[in-house]
């Protein structure tokens, strides 16, 4: 939980955005975030952002469900209480692939949202500062962490050049917390940041 | 400099001759010493090697002109890049349809009732079963149908491939429109034909009825997930060998990346089908049906029973399932090569435990049919691949194609 | 990577009018923050009337025993087996939607797929009403799992496929809640950053997670959709084809074919793509989205239920040479003598009529372009849709093996009935409530494809569309080389 000092800057045109975002880069300015109202392909790239693993979790929680499958079923019908049913054998694998199948589908994907919500810090009651309302709408809004060395003023006049629609410094809380959205967060309204 | 019209080079040539001269070898051996032979086991060997795989490589390359017929139906742009190789590889149909009739005259008129059971008149007159079949099991209905199935694949598909070169053609945006529509009509018309064969009729015919008595409602689209996915993998390899070569300019590893996602998805679907055969007929327990997979499973066919299962959805479904991995020329290629030959142990062992019994065996003669197939396919796509551009210049949805990305 | 927006003009855009990324959010989020209408009240009561009857008819069955229904000895699988089958084959569609069309890369998806995945749960919570009830003794529905009970402990039988439902059913149930939800979370987010009243505020922000729109969570979200995806789409295959599993594992003729299972998967994308048409074409009216549910979405689907229809149609036809050409006696009396003909007859024929003959004049391309035509069309396949589960259960089970057990004249009482109406009270109650408090349209599914294939935008494509390749090419490393550039840091 730390305050910190941002500078923002939205955009309404993505083919203004890709450019700019090159250029803040190239200037040597790290990004806080850009908040986009819709996935816009190449900007993970375009900020240098490396590829998402989380596809790894979905086919290890699915390994887990196939294997709990098969050996319940196998412990059930071959150790715990073996039964004659319909003359077929104890281990009868044909028919448990369906439910293994299941259980495999159902683990990968219940493990993978669970994961996605863990590391994207999603949760019911969770709240995290809004740098601009229209960001879910239809502004596309970058956001740059103003360093000790950071120039706020120099900042400010590249984003413009950028093709930055709206540019404004804000400070806020740079992670997540419990809250409301109906209410003002009580945060940033007295700045104490070194 | 990208080349835009295929030449075939002195390598392909070796190794089309090469093919062609042992398959050559091995066809005149096999007339020789099994066809002829006084040894009648001998003589079901060498017909049933030749069925298989007539019946399997057609089907195969068929299943090229199923694909262009889907993508255009679906509207599809991604495969426009290309389109002109499964339209080469479905060149061959009338060529091996020719090759399947000429088989099945010889065993229809030659009364190989070791091949098809029902061929043989006094024994059906003494099996009730097979009797009441003799409305759909006989040689004229037989020999008809299999015209008339070859003859559609053939007609439908040489008209596609002839709209297809009107878009070497410059077109305005109203040719244009007209031009999708008249695709889609005729990819329209084959898919219909091909749902009245393929996906039904003639997998009964000139499979399933080697082992007369049995029947599974399932075969024949199990038939077609099989032949399809081995079709889509040799495609993946002439476009492999094809961008290697320097040709196909605007095919990057994305649609590399969408090809290996059919040959994936279809992997699985293969093997959902056969899953939902084999598990509903095991469940069941009806003798009339599980006698089809006592000789397979339990019988002397064992290893390939479950060798085809390795080959055709382990293999394919453990390497294939990375991103990665269907991006690569090198996984894509030796995984393309894997299947075709896993699918073609599939038609093996649906063909010879019905003909050959326990006296199967799997030797030069098998390997080297295969090879005269492999031969023969290199031979005519090559042939095939020079005779237009590789890239229908003009077509309305080729930027689609360029600018693909999965 | 390319950011040249670009797709063919020969294609029709899937958004129409000259919209901006602003424009669509206010199009698709004002229902939420207007009054409903006065038809959406109608509705609304009308399918909880339904529901409060349905509520009943149940109390009537858990109270006074399987009795209050006519099912019988011989036929003991009547209207609830029949109903459920229904409306599981109709939950198949939004998962198609969403799963297999997005990895087919079919764009018009993005239109439909979230009422279509809304549809699929309430259709799935109201197929489990069914064969819960049908236990006769719901009390005791948890005894289907496997924990461990006092009972021995003994365990569920692995093996039937009546258990392998249980699992289909729940797991096709939360996958598909968190498929859906997870696509609504940035919508959601869109809400409540929009939102007036505090009410809605503090709402959405507690049901949309904290959303931001950050590009990792974007990045990660895309990834999780298409895994997602990847796994529903054999899910959702594996649910209609372990329902097939309850009929073909046994040894009834009729119902014991290998080619259940695909054909069965076949008939649900039927009935689901008729339905999520029926409900469409009411919503697009209703809630004033012509533009992004334009004709080309419906003759879209349309050419879905031609096709799916037609591979029916296909496997009907195998089903009964299959019949004949086994040459097995029970099998072929099943077909010709009580399937075919027979008391039930009709309803094969009803079945036949609705389900293969008449999707055929979808052929036609004006026909797949007609509102009125398509509405009606929905509702047929859908009533032939019951039809062929009713005609698969109660025509395979009428006759069996045992003539003095044979039975002709089942017909259900009103409680079975109300329980089926109770269903529709149940999806509709719950797709009104939907239709009022959700986006109804994946608001960033759009924009994202909007500059592709937004009409106005589409115009602006002439001058690509008309390069020729080389320069086409051309164009698209210029916007290539501006997107990627060295990073120096400071």
């Amino acid at each position: 939980m730390a305050l910190k000092k941002f500078v923002v800057g939205c955009f309404e045109d993505e083919k203004v955005l890709f450019p700019a975002v090159a250029k803040v880069r190239k200037a040597g300015y790290k990004f806080h975030d850009i908040y986009t109202p819709f996935p816009v392909h190449g900007l993970d790239k375009a900020m240098g952002l490396r590829d998402t693993s989380i596809h790894t979790a979905g086919f290890l929680f699915g390994m887990i469900g196939t294997t709990t499958a098969v050996t319940f079923m196998t412990w059930v019908f071959t150790k715990d209480w073996p039964v004659n049913i319909g003359g077929k054998p104890n281990f009868a694998l044909p028919a448990w692939i369906p439910i293994t199948f299941e259980l495999t589908v159902l683990c990968a994907a219940v493990g993978m949202v669970l994961t996605f919500c863990y590391i994207c810090q999603l949760a019911p009651f969770v709240k995290k500062h809004t740098f601009h309302p229209r960001a879910t709408d239809d502004l596309f809004v970058m956001v740059i962490e103003c360093g000790e060395k950071t120039d706020e003023q120099e900042l400010t006049t590249l984003l413009n050049s950028v093709g930055a629609q709206e540019v404004n410094t804000q400070v806020a809380e740079e992670g997540w917390w419990i809250g409301r959205y109906d209410q003002e967060q009580e945060l940033y309204k007295e700045p104490n940041i070194a | 400099m990208i080349k835009q019209q295929f030449e075939i080079s002195a390598g392909y040539k070796k190794w089309t001759n090469i093919l062609l001269g042992v398959g050559g070898l091995a066809l005149v051996l096999g007339i020789i010493f099994l066809g002829m032979s006084k040894e009648p086991v001998e003589q079901t060997r060498f017909w049933a090697v030749l069925l298989q795989n007539s019946v399997f490589f057609l089907l195969v390359v068929n299943a090229s002109m199923f694909f262009i017929c889907v993508t255009t139906m679906a509207h599809g742009g991604w495969q426009m890049a290309f389109r002109r190789v499964p339209e080469a590889i479905s060149s061959l149909v009338p060529v091996f349809g020719l090759l399947t009739l000429i088989i099945f005259i010889a065993i229809v008129f030659g009364h190989r009732h070791d091949i098809y059971h029902w061929l043989d008149k006094e024994h059906v007159e003494h099996d009730p079963i097979l009797k009441g079949k003799r409305a759909f099991l006989n040689p004229a209905f037989f020999m008809i149908w299999s015209v008339v199935a070859i003859g559609l694949w053939s007609f439908l598909g040489s008209k596609i491939r002839k709209l297809s070169s009107e878009a070497d053609e410059q077109m305005d945006q109203e040719t244009g429109r007209k031009y999708i529509i008249k695709n889609t009509a005729w990819a329209a018309a084959f898919l219909v034909a091909f749902g009245l064969t393929v996906g039904s009729t003639i997998p009964w015919l000139w499979l399933m009825s080697i082992d007369a008595h049995w029947y599974s409602t399932m075969y024949s689209w199990y038939t077609f997930a099989s032949s399809f996915v081995a079709g889509m993998s040799l495609v993946a390899l002439f476009v492999v060998y094809l961008k290697n070569r320097d040709y196909l300019e605007y095919v990057t590893e994305e649609h590399l990346h969408d090809i290996g996602k059919f040959m994936f998805a279809f992997s699985v679907f293969w093997t959902y089908l056969w899953y939902s055969q084999f598990m509903l007929i095991w469940y069941a327990n009806i003798p009339e049906e599980t006698i089809y997979f006592k000789p397979r499973m339990q019988g002397p066919y064992r290893v390939i029973f479950f060798l085809n299962l390795i080959l055709n959805f382990a293999v394919p479904f453990l390497l294939l399932m990375r991103r990665g991995s269907k991006r690569n020329y090198t996984t894509i290629t030796a995984l393309a090569v894997l299947i075709i030959l896993g699918h073609w142990t599939d038609f093996y062992q649906m063909v010879m435990p019905g003909t050959l019994h326990e006296h199967y065996s799997l030797g030069w003669f098998e390997f080297g049919i295969l090879a005269l197939y492999a031969g023969l396919i290199m031979f005519f796509v090559g042939k095939g691949l020079t005779k237009k551009p590789l890239v229908a210049e003009h077509h309305p949805f080729l930027k689609e194609s360029i600018i693909h990305h999965t | 990577m390319s950011v040249t927006k670009y797709e063919s003009q020969l294609r029709e855009p899937l958004v129409n009018g000259d919209k901006t990324y602003g424009q669509v959010t206010q199009d698709i989020v004002h229902t939420i923050e207007a009054k409903p209408t006065r038809l959406w009240y109608i509705g609304f009561y009308v399918s909880v009337a339904l529901l409060l009857f349905g509520v009943y008819s149940v109390y009537r069955e858990v109270v006074y025993g399987i009795g209050q229904w006519n099912v019988n000895r011989t036929i003991g699988w009547g209207w609830d087996i029949t109903n459920f089958v229904w409306w599981v084959g109709i939950g198949h569609a939004g998962t198609l939607i969403s799963a297999i069309l997005l990895l087919f890369r079919q764009g018009w998806r993005t239109g439909v797929n979230r009422a279509a995945e809304a549809m699929t749960i309430f259709a799935v919570m109201c197929a489990g009403q069914f064969p819960i009830f049908h236990m006769g003794r719901v009390w005791m529905a948890f005894f289907t799992l496997p924990y461990p009970n006092t009972r021995g402990p003994l365990w569920p039988n692995f093996n039937s496929p009546l258990l392998w439902d249980v699992f289909a059913i729940s797991t096709y149930f939360t996958v598909s809640l968190l498929f859906w939800y997870s696509g609504l979370l940035p919508d959601l987010a869109t809400v409540r950053d929009r939102a007036k009243t505090k009410l809605r505020k503090h709402l959405y922000g507690i049901a949309s997670f904290g959303w931001s729109g950050s590009t990792k969570h974007w990045q990660r979200h895309e990834s999780l959709s298409l895994v997602l995806a990847g796994l529903s789409t054999p899910l959702v295959l594996s649910v209609h084809t372990i329902v097939s599993f309850d009929f073909a594992t046994s040894v009834v003729p009729g119902w014991h074919t290998t080619i259940f299972p695909p054909y069965f998967v076949a008939g649900a994308i039927f009935s689901g793509f008729a339905m999520v048409q029926t409900l469409m074409l009411i919503l697009r009216k209703v809630m004033n989205l012509q533009d992004y549910i334009t004709l080309g979405h419906i003759e879209a689907m349309n050419k879905v239920i031609v096709l799916t229809g037609s591979i029916v149609g296909c496997a009907y036809l195998t089903e009964l040479f299959m019949a004949w050409y086994s040459q097995v006696p029970f099998e072929q009396d099943i077909f010709f003598k009580y399937r075919i003909a027979g008391p039930y007859g009709w309803s094969y024929w009803l079945m036949m009529t609705c389900n293969v003959v008449s999707p055929q004049l979808f052929w036609s391309r004006k026909l797949r372009r007609n509102v009125l035509f398509t509405f009606i069309m929905s509702i047929v396949v859908n009533i032939g849709m019951w039809f062929e589960r009713f005609v698969i259960i109660v025509s395979s089970l009428y006759r069996d093996y045992l003539p003095s057990s044979w039975s002709i004249y089942y017909r259900p009482t009103i409680w079975e009935v109300g329980f089926y109406l109770g269903t529709f009270g149940l999806f509709f109650t719950c797709f009104f409530l939907f239709s009022k408090y959700f986006p109804v349209i994946a608001i960033a599914e759009i924009k994202y494809v909007l500059k592709t294939t937004g009409e106005s935008y589409k115009n602006d494509m002439s001058t690509l569309e008309n390069k020729n390749v080389d320069e086409f090419i051309h164009e698209m490393h210029d916007h290539h080389e501006e997107g990627s550039v060295k990073v120096v840091h400071h």
